[in-house]
C-alpha cells in the first residue's frame, strides 16, 4: 500500500515522501477542521498543527495502523478546543470574527446547519458524513462510548432537520 | 484552501527538516538547520534529582538549531541593531557588517527616528547620544525611563517617564514638560502620522494626545492592563499588548479587533514595517511560537516559528524582511527570512558582562535604518 511506503520513506528522511503523505491527507484535515471551527484561518492552523504533530512523532508511528484515523482525532479534538475556547473570548461578544470561505462540497445552507450544532454534535456529524467513519472508529477517535456518538449522531441529524424544516 | 495548503507545506517541511530523525540520512553540505527535539515530559522527571538535573542541562544544551552560526558575524539585512543589557549590562551597537561595540553602562536605548542618535537613560537621567561622537545633552530626572523619539528631520520630540508621569522634551533637550500626571507605567507610543502626537495608557484607558498643545485627540477605555503599544508604520492601527491578548485600535480609536493568545503568555509583538502584519510571540506551557497576524483579514494567523523553551524579544529589519527572534533557552538568534531560518548560538558570551551574570537581552523596536539619517534634529 503506498501510504505505508510513504510513511517509510518519511522516517528514512525523504521529503518527497513526507510530501506526498502531506498532499494525500491535508484536504480532508483541513475540510473537517474548517466545518467543525467555521473558520478558515483556524483551521488552517489546526490542520498545520496536526501535521506537525505527525512529524514530532513520525519515528515512533507504527506503519500497520492507518495513518489518517490518527491524523482526524487530532484535528478534530483540537477544533473541539478551539471552538470551546472561542466561546470564552471577547472577540465574538466585539463582533470580530469573520467565517472563512465555506468548503467547496456543501451548500451554504449545509454548512450553516453544521455550524449552529454544539461543537461535540458538529464534530460526530463531520466524522461521520464528511469524513465518512463509522460510529465505531468515531468512538475510537474520540475516545467516546458507542453510544455516546449514536446519541450525538441522533441529536445533531435531528437538530439540523428542525432547521431545515 | 490551494494557499492554505501551501503555507502550512512550508511550515511542515521546515519541522520536518529541522528534527532530529532516527534513521535520516544527511546530505552532505546542506543548508538546512537541525533542531532537537526535546522530550520535556521526560525533563520534568529528570529535574527531580541532582543526576537529574545534570541531563536536564545537558538536554538544555542540546536545545536549538544544530548548524547555528558560532557568532554574530553579520546582520542579515541593512540596518543596526541596538540590544540593552538589561539590569545594568549596558547598551551595544550592532553594525550590519558584524562590528559591535558597547556603547556605554546605559539601562536603556532607542534610536531617534532616522536612526543617527540614540536616547537613553541611565539613573536619574535622560542621555542624547550621536554614537559616533558621544553625548550631546543630558536631562537630570528622577527615574526617567522608556524614552521614545519621533519627529521630522527638523523637529523632534522625546516622551518618556517618570514616577510622576509622562514627559516630553524636544530633540535638543529644551522644552521639558509634563504631559500627563497619571500615565501608568507603560512605554508610550508616538503616532507616525501625527506629528508629535502620543499613545499612552492612563486612568484605564489608552490615550492620544498632541504633546505640544496637549489637545486629546481621543480616548479608548480598555479592561486590561497593557504592556506595550505599537503603531503600525502608517499609523492606521495601533496594537496594545496584555498578558493574554493584542487589543487593535484603528487611527481614530476604534476597537478594530483582538487577538486572544488563548491564555497563553503574550511576549511581544512587532508590526512588520510597511504592513499590517503583526509578528506575535507567545510562550505556552513547554514551547514558545511566533505568528505572523494579518490585522486587515480577521483571524488569519501563520506560525513562522516553534522551539522548546522561551522566545524572548522580536524585532523586524527595517526593511521587513527578517524577523529576529531572541531564543535565550538555546542561547540562540534566529532570523526569519521567509521559508529561510538562519541561527546564531553563543549570544551571551558575544555579550558579556563585567560581572560575568548571563545577559538578559532587549531588542524590541530596536534594529534600524537601513541608511545613515543624516539630518535628524537633536536641535528642535
Amino acid at each position: 500500500m503506498a501510504e505505508r511506503a510513504w510513511i517509510r520513506g518519511a522516517q528514512r528522511g525523504s521529503v518527497a515522501d513526507l510530501e506526498r503523505l502531506f498532499r494525500e491527507h491535508w484536504p480532508r484535515a483541513y475540510r473537517a477542521a474548517h466545518l467543525v471551527t467555521g473558520d478558515a484561518a483556524a483551521a488552517e492552523d489546526i490542520a498545520q498543527e496536526a501535521f506537525l504533530a505527525a512529524v514530532r512523532n513520525l519515528d515512533r508511528f507504527d506503519r500497520s495502523r492507518p495513518f489518517a484515523p490518527w491524523l482526524h482525532r487530532i484535528v478534530v479534538n483540537r477544533a473541539i478546543d478551539w471552538t470551546r475556547a472561542r466561546k470564552l473570548r471577547a472577540e465574538v461578544e466585539l463582533g470580530d470574527w469573520l467565517p472563512g470561505p465555506p468548503a467547496p462540497e456543501l451548500d451554504g445552507s449545509t454548512l450553516r446547519h453544521i455550524a449552529e450544532l454544539p461543537p461535540e454534535h458538529r464534530a460526530v456529524v463531520v466524522l461521520r458524513y464528511v469524513l465518512e467513519y463509522t460510529p465505531g472508529e468515531i468512538a475510537k477517535l474520540l475516545d467516546l462510548p458507542r453510544g455516546t456518538v449514536n446519541s450525538r449522531l441522533r441529536r445533531g441529524l435531528d437538530r439540523m432537520k428542525e432547521e431545515v424544516e | 484552501m490551494r494557499d492554505a495548503e501551501r503555507r502550512a507545506w512550508e511550515v511542515v517541511k521546515r519541522a520536518y527538516e529541522e528534527r532530529t530523525p532516527a534513521r535520516a540520512a544527511r546530505r552532505p553540505g546542506r543548508r538546512l538547520v537541525l533542531a532537537v527535539v526535546v522530550v520535556l515530559g521526560a525533563l520534568a522527571a529528570a529535574v527531580l534529582s541532582p543526576p537529574g538535573r545534570a541531563v536536564f542541562h545537558r538536554v538544555r544544551e542540546a536545545v536549538g538549531i544544530q548548524q547555528a552560526e558560532p557568532a554574530l558575524f553579520s546582520l542579515p539585512a541593512p540596518g543596526r541593531l541596538l540590544v540593552v543589557s538589561a539590569e545594568h549590562g549596558g547598551v551595544w551597537l550592532v553594525h550590519d557588517n558584524g562590528l559591535k561595540r558597547r556603547l556605554g553602562a546605559y539601562d536603556d536605548a532607542q534610536w531617534s527616528p532616522h536612526g543617527r542618535f540614540v536616547i537613553a537613560t541611565r539613573g536619574d537621567e535622560l542621555i542624547a547620544l550621536d554614537v559616533d561622537h558621544g553625548v550631546r545633552w543630558s536631562l537630570a530626572r528622577r527615574g526617567a525611563v522608556w524614552p521614545r523619539w519621533e519627529g521630522t528631520r527638523v523637529d523632534t520630540r522625546i516622551a518618556y517617564l517618570t514616577p510622576k508621569g509622562l514627559r516630553v522634551v524636544a530633540g535638543d533637550g529644551t522644552g521639558d514638560h509634563l504631559l500627563d500626571r497619571y500615565a501608568a507605567d507603560v512605554p508610550a507610543a508616538w503616532d507616525p502620522a501625527r506629528l508629535h502626537t502620543v499613545a499612552y495608557f492612563t486612568g484605564g484607558a489608552i490615550v492620544l494626545r498632541e504633546a505640544d498643545s496637549r489637545r486629546l485627540v481621543w480616548r479608548a477605555p480598555i479592561r486590561v492592563t497593557p504592556s506595550a503599544l505599537e503603531w503600525s508604520s502608517d499609523g492606521r492601527y495601533l496594537a496594545v499588548t496584555a498578558q493574554h491578548r493584542v487589543i487593535v485600535f484603528d487611527a481614530g480609536g476604534h476597537l478594530r479587533r483582538t487577538v486572544s493568545s488563548l491564555g497563553s503568555e503574550l511576549i511581544d509583538v512587532a508590526f512588520r514595517p510597511r504592513t499590517h502584519r503583526l509578528a506575535v510571540s507567545v510562550r505556552l506551557q513547554r514551547r514558545s511560537e511566533v505568528r505572523l497576524v494579518d490585522i486587515d483579514h480577521a483571524v488569519r494567523a501563520r506560525l513562522l516559528f516553534a522551539g522548546p523553551g522561551i522566545f524572548g524579544d522580536i524585532a523586524w529589519s527595517p526593511d521587513g524582511g527578517t524577523l529576529l527572534v531572541a531564543w535565550p533557552t538555546a542561547d540562540q538568534w534566529l532570523f526569519l527570512h521567509g521559508s529561510r531560518v538562519r541561527a546564531v548560538a553563543n549570544i551571551k558570551e558575544q555579550f558579556p558582562r563585567a560581572d560575568h551574570q548571563g545577559p538578559l537581552l532587549e531588542l524590541a523596536g530596536r534594529w534600524c535604518c537601513s541608511s545613515l539619517g543624516s539630518r535628524d534634529a537633536v536641535g528642535r
